[in-house]
């Protein structure tokens, strides 16, 4: 579908290296698995990871960035970033790291932007503190930026509230304080499920330019199948916590397992004769420890 | 087609006033048949939701004509309109009651309308929706998003109307839950001859569903399709070409040739 695809692979050395990854969150009635031997490497490419509402999709995202709330704990094998351990990095290390090199999309812009603030300055504030930029600088970065998500009228939307834009334009407006820094790594979970088709597409093009042109790497978290599948060079499956399938992305409709064959034929289909779709039955051994796969 | 539910003629709503007056429905036209699916596609801002908030009521500002069955609507509504025509909302995290439990939620109904055999009628409606009888004590905040919708659905059922009108019924839930309710919707019409408006952002859901679908752009009814140009692709708005291209996945080079619309 998409022959621009740089080849997954062709690079010296991963961006990102997880080996075993499993994120525990110990709460009142015991502890609960959330990701469960998560293992990935990430080059300039794109990665996706497929999964239902809680799956451990978003959590493997948010380890990353040691992100993670306070009740839950990581371990790991190995979680590298471009030679540098994030599992035990101290504070000032992940501070240079978080929003500057590897930056992540938030999937709910309503609670991710400041409300006092406007989003022009938010976008112009990620730059200053990263760019050490002067003001006057910052603002035409953001302008030019809030430019290149499609945003009509930036000089318009650079003085507007949080509360007085759509969520559609807030998650472009997340998008932007996103790429600003010029990140190597973008972690971006469910970064167009609250946008219209056509601007989902227009987004994703973008997203798509940085890594083809400005080599950098990017992890796509989504429930979207058939988005996932077109956009991205691989394929991670989830399912409890486990990485169930690892695809090429071309290759999804040759999938094996039964859960990924499962989600695929749920999706309906442009008929209009309002068939029965065949439902997912949800196989108890897939939550067994499956190992590495 | 068999005899007309809904008539709509020259609908327009307008929100605000003087020179802040948005425009959210222009002229918009449609009939559907007794028992018809029909769809609204359009994207966020388009007006498909406001058509159904005017059916329903919940719409003030609004001129043109609308007519239910053999009611023509009114802004002032009784009783018996209500309980010809039901709505499903889009979140089930927010239309239902955090502190009512779901017999609270499906009873309110039912005695408003002064019906006797209340127990019995939720007992049947939690079947109708694939519960059982153990959820009926619970709170939504103990029901899973599929479960939550399938209430919302059993609420609009439980008055037995011959309309439902879906504001967008799946697109919270995961794509395994969202062939779940669209089961249910098509049994439900199966078995009680209901007749269905539609409104959903996403094509596949609407064509699935639906033969006819309208496609509305900034208020307008730009284009109304078959299932069959649905399955081809065979559309005479350019507008409406592109959104099916878009629905399709990502292509970088179908993509170049995309414009904005205004």
């Amino acid at each position: 579908m998409n022959k621009a695809t740089p080849k997954a692979g062709t690079i010296s050395r991963p961006l990102i290296e997880v080996e075993n990854l499993s994120v525990n969150f110990h709460t009142p009635k015991g502890i609960v698995e959330a990701v469960r031997g998560v293992s990935f490497n990430l080059g300039k490419e794109r990665l996706g990871i497929v999964g239902e509402s809680g799956s451990g999709k978003s959590q493997t995202g948010r380890a990353l960035l040691r992100l993670t709330s306070g009740n839950g704990s990581i371990s790991a094998d190995k979680m590298q970033f471009d030679g540098i351990d994030l599992l035990n990095a101290n504070k000032k290390t992940l501070c240079d790291i978080r929003g500057n090199r590897i930056s992540m999309i938030m999937q709910d812009p309503k609670y991710s932007l400041n409300p006092v603030m406007t989003v022009g300055a938010q976008v112009a504030e990620a730059y200053r503190i990263h760019a050490r930029a002067s003001a006057m600088e910052a603002r035409q970065k953001a302008m030019k930026i809030l430019e290149d998500v499609r945003i009509r009228e930036p000089e318009k939307v650079y003085q507007l509230y949080p509360h007085q834009v759509s969520g559609g334009m807030g998650q472009r407006i997340m998008i932007a304080m996103m790429l600003i820094p010029n990140p190597q790594v973008l972690i971006a979970d469910e970064p167009t499920s609250a946008l219209d088709v056509t601007v989902q597409m227009q987004v994703l093009a973008l997203l798509d330019d940085m890594v083809r042109v400005r080599g950098m790497g990017l992890i796509l978290i989504s429930h979207d199948l058939n988005l996932v599948s077109s956009f991205c060079d691989e394929v991670l499956i989830m399912y409890g916590g486990q990485i169930m399938e690892r695809l090429a992305a071309r290759d999804l409709h040759k999938a094996q397992h039964p859960y990924t064959r499962g989600l695929l034929d749920c999706l309906p289909k442009l008929s209009g004769n309002a068939t029965i779709l065949p439902i997912l039955k949800r196989d108890p051994a897939w939550l067994e420890k499956v190992g590495q796969i | 087609m068999n005899k007309t539910m809904i008539t709509i003629n020259n609908l327009n709503v307008l929100f605000g006033q003087g020179n802040n007056a948005i425009h959210a429905v222009r002229d918009a036209s449609f009939t559907l048949g007794e028992g018809e699916s029909y769809g609204i596609v359009g994207e966020s801002g388009s007006g498909k939701s406001t058509i159904l908030r005017a059916l329903v009521g919940l719409v003030d500002n609004w001129s043109g004509e609308m007519i239910v069955g053999d009611q023509k609507l009114t802004s002032k509504r009784d009783k018996s309109g209500r309980k010809l025509m039901q709505m499903v909302f889009q979140d089930p995290y927010g239309s239902l009651h955090p502190r009512r439990t779901v017999n609270d939620t499906l009873a309110e109904p039912l005695i408003i309308h002064h019906f006797s055999d209340i127990d019995e009628r939720i007992l049947n409606a939690l079947e109708e929706v694939g519960l059982g009888r153990e959820f009926r004590f619970r709170f939504p905040h103990q029901l899973s998003g599929g479960q939550r919708q399938r209430i919302a659905i059993a609420r609009a059922l439980i008055l037995e109307p011959r309309v439902v009108l879906l504001d967008e019924p799946t697109s919270a839930l995961d794509v395994s839950v969202q062939a779940e309710i669209l089961n249910l919707l098509v049994r439900l019409r199966a078995d009680h001859g209901l007749t269905y408006l539609m409104v959903s952002h996403d094509l596949a859901v609407v064509g699935h569903l639906c033969k006819r679908i309208a496609v509305m752009n900034r208020g307008v009814i730009i284009e109304e399709m078959s299932d069959e140009q649905l399955r081809t692709g065979e559309m005479n708005e350019d507008y409406t070409r592109q959104l099916w291209v878009a629905s399709k996945g990502y292509d970088l080079e179908a993509l170049d040739k995309f414009i904005d619309f205004e």
